[in-house]
């Protein structure tokens, strides 16, 4: 076994010695290709953000690649003055802050009982939680709607927070579930024979030790709630509970002409979003990673 | 060993023969049961019967009503009524129901390729790698209806940056070009912007899946002569199955949710040519006040979405051998 690899490395590296210019011309021309597609893909950031700091003026009188000549700080101004940004911002985040840990912790304790307490129903359950996490909100929207007026819920962040928490059951219990699922079923025994029971065993024992994926969860979690539109628009109607997506939607519709306020607004909007993804980048590839494809 | 996320179903403690504790005394303490159980699922199927499977089944309950959704208007019973109108008489149903089948038949195609051939390219050491892959998977995390506003701006006839392109390159009348007014390329327009949000998720999707690949297994393709298509065909390919599968899944959830897009670049216009079934039914409940054809809508997108998805939970439960 060791010499067969030992002849291939070798093999590999007489193989490799000729033409290793051709590979290296290859790899430039990827890198090129790569490079002009992040161009590419990155234009309407920067579309944006260049508009954003534009005079009206130079909207209309010069290309969109143009530079702008000064930055145009008054856009940001207007866009946070009329734009209803700051009382949407703390609606968002009020109601991130809510929905975010107890739902987790929720789907968490859903999740502990399906995969650790022995009982008979669990297979048809998370069959239905699975199937919950790929029927879109859409089909619910009208009735839900109802069941908030009932509640008395409308215009009020506990009238999204409670669908939020529903909705983003499914995949979080799924999750977590297969994280549960991995840690060994010996320390289950282990505290039991101590006289813990099932709350020890989930408080003390499995949620510390899925702290990876909680967090993955939580950030993942966070973003999806902050820009969550369709159950936001039937619920908060008016204008002082609107969350960010409700208010980036109403200042467009409102000054459909005003660009550069516009732009502006969009980028100010993003910006949590940008910076919490680009501090917790390393937990987004891991949700993905928990998420979807286990290895 | 790549488990997909449906394969976890049949690992199900309640199924699986577990070697049985050896004392009594371990038996009586863990046998757990519903009873146990019930005060942890509790919150979970409180919240998730209330906000999301009751919805469902009044929304299927409401298509048989004849309803404005206002509280003092009364629901009248009408049986298959409101399918019928929804059928015949309902030409922007059809529109809907063709662009989301259009949509759902894109994006299986391209954000799919493109976040495949991202996730090749940058699968090995680049110069800036970590650049390109923030990049590339910045959109995902921006709020739809944000990039929605971002790329109606790209598409100003007059003063945006694909008009300003198009003048460029002599492309059309000079006039400037309409996109999103265009009854005929609106909906293709939308779908470029979902292709930007969407391709860098199946990008980071693939990378993850692309570490199951043995490197050993495409070192040794190589010696044995094999160019790089045949490495990636024969070796790769196979090996990513199961995210691929995924990959796809999860791009027909996602674009039969497809809403804030359309509702943040069109509206549905113009004159209806670039609804969606999502946004259809919405339309038709709270625009039209008409319940009754809404939760119709909304019906067919359940149906369809069970229809797609239902295979492939069998299949995930069933292939564990993948």
């Amino acid at each position: 076994m060791s010499t067969l690899t030992m002849s291939r490395r070798t093999n590999k590296a007489d193989a490799v010695a000729r033409p290793r210019r051709n590979v290296d011309y290859i790899r430039i021309g990827l890198w090129i290709a790569l490079a002009i597609s992040m161009l590419v893909w990155a234009m309407p950031l920067i579309f944006v953000v260049l508009t954003s700091l534009k005079s009206e003026n130079q909207i209309f009188s010069t290309s969109s690649f143009s530079l702008p000549s000064s930055a145009e700080w008054a856009n940001y101004a207007k866009a946070l003055q009329t734009g209803n940004l700051l009382t949407a911002g703390g609606n968002s985040l009020l109601i991130a802050i809510i929905k975010v840990p107890v739902g987790l912790f929720i789907s968490a304790a859903a999740a502990f009982a399906l995969s650790r307490i022995k009982f008979k129903f669990s297979r048809g359950l998370l069959a239905a939680f699975a199937l919950g996490s790929m029927v879109p909100i859409q089909v619910a929207l009208g009735p839900l709607f109802r069941t908030i007026l009932d509640l008395g819920l409308l215009n009020n962040p506990l009238g999204v927070i409670l669908p939020y928490i529903g909705f983003g059951l499914p995949y979080q219990v799924f999750i977590l579930y297969g994280f549960f699922t991995a840690v060994p079923k010996e320390i289950d025994e282990s505290v039991r024979v101590d006289g813990g029971g099932n709350l020890r065993l989930f408080l003390q024992i499995i949620l510390p030790l899925s702290k990876p994926a909680l967090a993955a969860l939580f950030i993942l979690d966070f973003v999806s709630t902050w820009n969550e539109y369709a159950i936001a628009l039937v619920v908060l109607q008016n204008k002082a509970s609107q969350t960010i997506p409700l208010a980036i939607q109403s200042f467009q519709s409102q000054f459909t002409s005003s660009y550069g306020p516009l732009n502006a607004f969009t980028i100010m909007s993003i910006l949590p979003v940008v910076i919490i993804y680009l501090l917790f980048q390393r937990y987004f590839v891991q949700g993905m990673f928990t998420g979807a494809v286990k290895g | 060993m790549t488990k997909l996320i449906a394969t976890r179903l049949s690992e199900t403690p309640g199924l699986k023969t577990r070697p049985s504790p050896k004392k009594p005394l371990l038996k009586r303490i863990a046998k757990g049961g519903f009873v146990a159980a019930l005060p942890f699922l509790a919150p979970a199927l409180a919240a998730y019967v209330v906000f999301v499977i009751g919805p469902m089944f009044s929304a299927v309950r409401l298509s048989l009503y004849k309803w404005s959704g206002f509280t003092t208007d009364k629901q009248v019973f009408v049986g298959f009524q409101n399918y019928v109108r929804l059928f015949t008489k309902d030409p922007v149903f059809w529109t809907a129901v063709q662009n989301s089948v259009v949509w759902v038949l894109l994006s299986l195609v391209i954000p799919t390729t493109l976040g495949l051939l991202m996730a090749l390219a940058l699968n090995r050491p680049v110069f800036g790698r970590n650049v390109f892959r923030s990049v590339f998977y910045i959109p995902g995390v921006l709020a739809p209806i944000a990039i929605a506003n971002m790329w109606r701006w790209m598409y100003n006839p007059n003063y945006g940056v694909i008009s300003d392109i198009s003048k460029a390159l002599h492309f059309g009348d000079g006039s400037g070009v309409t996109f999103l007014s265009d009854p005929k390329v609106a909906i293709y327009a939308i779908f470029a912007a979902f292709v930007w949000q969407v391709a860098g998720l199946n990008m980071v999707l693939f990378l993850a899946g692309l570490q199951s690949v043995s490197k050993e297994l495409v070192e040794s393709a190589r010696l044995d002569g094999a160019n790089a298509w045949q490495v990636f065909r024969n070796v790769t390919l196979p090996a990513l199955r199961p995210t691929v599968v995924v990959v796809l899944v999860l791009t027909i959830v996602n674009s039969i949710k497809v809403f804030d897009l359309v509702v943040g670049m069109t509206g549905g216009g113009p004159a209806q040519k670039s609804q969606v079934l999502a946004l259809w039914s919405y339309s038709q409940s709270f625009l039209n006040h008409d319940f009754g054809l809404g939760n119709a809508t909304a019906t067919v997108l359940l149906l369809i979405t069970l229809v797609l998805v239902i295979p492939y939970m069998i299949w995930s439960t069933k292939g564990n051998e993948d």
